[in-house]
């Protein structure tokens, strides 16, 4: 039971950024969902960790944790280098890749 | 000891191009220090095996490097007379142009490169003498080729030179072709006659399928046509790389590089190992039927043939040149005509002695070429022209250029005392090749390559002594200040000229040191039955006595003046007219084979097929098209839009999700 409403969290806040990823047009707010990915994946880890007895998983969190700090700094160091380059974070008009 | 570090003969050179290529521009004189010492190291490696092999002894080293089935390549080291006597000449003659060459390069802003590419040139040489397979003495021939490219074509912003190097490399490749299909002709009679049991031929462990040793032990089982035409395969590479008749015109043109190159070439490291091939190869060339009777032509009489007509034909073309390089590389062809010559006679009458008279004859060459081109150098160096009509008197303020240079005209002139033994290098090296022709006429009743022999050599004597006369006899020509060269450059050109005059004593022991070469690998060549020919007196007199005709003919043409010229030389005169024009052979070659057949007939038709048909009507209208169209709307996909990329990259990962759950029914 308790293991179920972990998942439910881990969902709830894995579509809540989704929904974001999709919608939202600022690249902090982007960076930000992409976050919130990131720790329902954690939630998930910690969770199946916790309910298997097993700490592996608690560990594994940790470099994940680790980890997307550094990718949310090289992002946010993006976005910097940006925003000097073209005075907006706006996704909608960084868009010279395509046709 | 020495012998263990054979690898390092060729592997110093090569380090020192690397070094010199991308440090030499900040050290002393462009790095030059690194390949002269790489290549003194290569001369004492060479020098110590020498002595520790000498006589009778090898290094044979092989590793195994890619297999195929019984296809067993190798690569490795294989030091044996013939090889030791090349290494030491060939590391030591450019040991001495890289000295001379501190001097000549000076002014030069490109030294590093130069430097750097001698140096690979040096190391690829002797990567082909060192090598005992066929196919690394390919790799290292085509990189000899590669060498002699970039560095005629040195001063590239010229656009002659650049013309004269790609001149070079086609030729040459002309007869790169055919020694490559000669080398897949072996191999591929070689693994029939494994695959044939009924031979009991086994190649031992150790031992590879390319090895010269390979091949010439199963020189017995190859089918008499087929070893004619591999050898005669062979024979066009040795053609191309050694400037025979008719792919010689590449050699006088490659005259456009620095002097210093010219030696190399002529000396040491390119156009000898066309001789070269012929000598190593030579128990395959022996072999060979001896008559018409196989349905094709002996393949030694073609050597000799060829090689009488190239000693001839270049001598007279050396007559009339007015660039003082020119002359010289119409000797170099010459001369090598000479060596080819000595391998078809002699080897048709004397067998394996034939590799030393000719190998001798290639060592003392190198010494004297490589003087004459140095001493060249030291000329144009001085007075800034290669045209010998502009240069005149120079004797007074050049002695040591003088002097050596009239030492290496005598040696290649082959003056010297009969019946004494006293004589210059080419004084020995020149009468053994032309005595082995009369023998070859004696006992086959075919004069022809004898009187080719001495024909040339009467004019070989005329048109160096002329060289001399006009440069450095007589009152100057042209108002142009000269000078000696420096220190770098004159020892050099004293330590050639010692050896240009006195390695002629050393022919009995060559001759029986290098005539064991084929003895030590385990190959018999049968050596032709019947008495040993005693020459009369007046064949044995003739060499010198043409050598000392064709320097009088000089001396009293070019410096007593006994003889007006300028009713000879005139445009006139048809027979002048076809010399200067090199018998129009840069005409036909290049305007006629290069423009008119291959660019004008081959080039434009293949452009037009590949314009007009294959782009034009397939690409253009049926595949191009569709590939636009289709293109087209799929391009609309990429909006730039990170959004849409992540909503379909979500929107799959879901579908996937569903299937596999539809599909398995777990996860």
């Amino acid at each position: 039971m308790a293991l179920y409403s972990y998942l439910l969290i881990s969902i709830i806040i894995f579509t809540i950024g989704v929904y974001g990823i999709i919608t939202q047009r600022s690249g902090i707010k982007i960076l930000m969902c992409i976050e919130l990915l990131l720790n329902s994946a954690n939630l998930n880890l910690v969770a199946f960790s916790s309910y298997n007895g097993n700490s592996t998983g608690q560990v594994f969190a940790l470099f994940s944790i680790a980890i997307a700090a550094a990718e949310a700094a090289i992002g946010f160091a993006i976005l910097v280098a940006l925003f000097r380059l073209r005075d907006t974070i706006n996704l909608d008009n960084i868009n010279i890749l395509r046709w | 000891m020495f012998s263990d570090y054979a690898a390092l003969i060729v592997l110093l050179p090569v380090i020192a191009f690397v070094l010199t290529l991308f440090l030499g521009k900040r050290l002393y004189s462009g790095g030059a220090l690194i390949p002269i010492a790489a290549i003194a190291g290569s001369f004492i490696i060479s020098l110590g095996i020498f002595f520790e092999i000498y006589p009778g002894g090898m290094v044979q080293q092989s590793i195994p490097w890619f297999s195929s089935g019984i296809s067993q390549m190798n690569m490795g080291i294989l030091i044996d007379p013939l090889a030791i006597v090349m290494l030491l000449m060939v590391s030591f003659v450019s040991l001495l142009i890289h000295i001379y060459a501190v001097g000549y390069m000076s002014h030069d802003p490109a030294k590093s490169r130069y430097f750097a590419e001698t140096s690979l040139f040096t190391a690829a040489m002797l990567s082909v003498i060192l090598s005992d397979n066929i196919l690394q003495f390919f790799i290292s021939w085509e990189v000899v080729g590669l060498c002699s490219f970039l560095l005629i074509g040195f001063w590239y912003h010229k656009p002659s030179a650049a013309a004269a190097a790609k001149k070079a490399f086609l030729v040459t490749r002309v007869g790169d072709v055919l020694f490559l299909a000669g080398i897949v002709m072996l191999y591929v009679n070689l693994v029939e006659i494994i695959n044939n049991p009924a031979n009991a031929f086994k190649i031992e462990p150790g031992n590879f399928l390319l090895q010269f040793k390979t091949m010439f032990e199963a020189i017995p089982l190859i089918d008499k046509t087929q070893l004619t035409y591999i050898t005669l395969l062979f024979f066009g590479g040795a053609v191309g790389k050694s400037g025979q008749f008719p792919l010689h015109g590449w050699l006088p043109d490659a005259m456009e590089g620095p002097t210093t190159v010219s030696a190399l070439i002529h000396a040491a490291t390119m156009v000898t190992a066309g001789v070269y091939l012929v000598a190593r190869t030579f128990p395959m060339f022996v072999a060979t039927p001896d008559t018409m009777s196989a349905g094709v032509p002996d393949s030694l009489l073609i050597v000799a043939y060829v090689g009488g007509f190239t000693a001839l034909f270049a001598a007279t073309m050396g007559l009339v040149m007015n660039d003082i390089k020119r002359v010289l590389a119409y000797s170099t062809v010459s001369q090598l005509g000479y060596m080819m010559l000595a391998l078809g006679t002699a080897g048709t009458v004397l067998g394996a002695g034939a590799v030393g008279i000719s190998m001798f004859h290639l060592i003392s060459h190198a010494f004297f070429k490589a003087l004459l081109f140095l001493c060249a150098g030291s000329v144009i160096h001085a007075v800034g022209t290669n045209d010998i009509r502009e240069m005149g008197g120079l004797f007074s303020k050049m002695k040591i250029t003088g002097t050596t240079m009239f030492i290496a005209a005598l040696s290649l002139a082959g003056i010297g005392i009969p019946f004494l033994s006293i004589g210059t290098a080419g004084f020995f090296s020149k009468d053994r090749i032309i005595e082995g022709a009369f023998e070859y006429g004696e006992k086959t009743g075919d004069l022809i390559p004898y009187a080719f022999a001495v024909i040339a050599a009467l004019l070989t004597s005329i048109y160096i002594f002329r060289l001399w006369f006009m440069a450095f006899t007589g009152k100057p020509r042209s108002d142009r200040h000269s000078h000696e060269s420096p220190n770098v450059m004159t020892v050099p050109l004293m330590i050639l000229a010692l050896f240009a005059l006195f390695f002629g004593f050393s022919q009995l022991a060559f001759y029986g040191y290098v005539e064991t070469n084929f003895e030590l690998m385990g190959v018999e060549i049968a050596i032709h039955e019947g008495e040993a020919v005693h020459p009369p007196v007046l064949i044995v007199l003739l060499p010198v006595i043409v050598g000392v005709l064709g320097f009088l003919i000089s001396y009293a043409i070019y410096y007593k003046r006994m003889l007006d010229m300028s009713k000879i030389i005139s445009s006139e005169n048809p027979l002048y007219k076809l010399l200067l024009n090199r018998y129009y052979e840069p005409k036909i070659g290049a305007d006629l084979i290069g423009v008119k057949l291959t660019h004008d007939v081959v080039a434009q038709s293949g452009e037009f097929i590949d314009r007009k048909i294959i782009d034009g009507l397939i690409i253009d209208t049926i595949i191009s098209n569709t590939i636009f169209k289709i293109g087209g709307l799929i391009r609309k996909l990429q909006t730039g839009v990170v959004q849409n990329y992540a909503s379909i990259t979500i929107l799959g990962v879901a579908l996937l999700l569903v299937i596999l759950r539809l599909k398995f029914g777990g996860i």
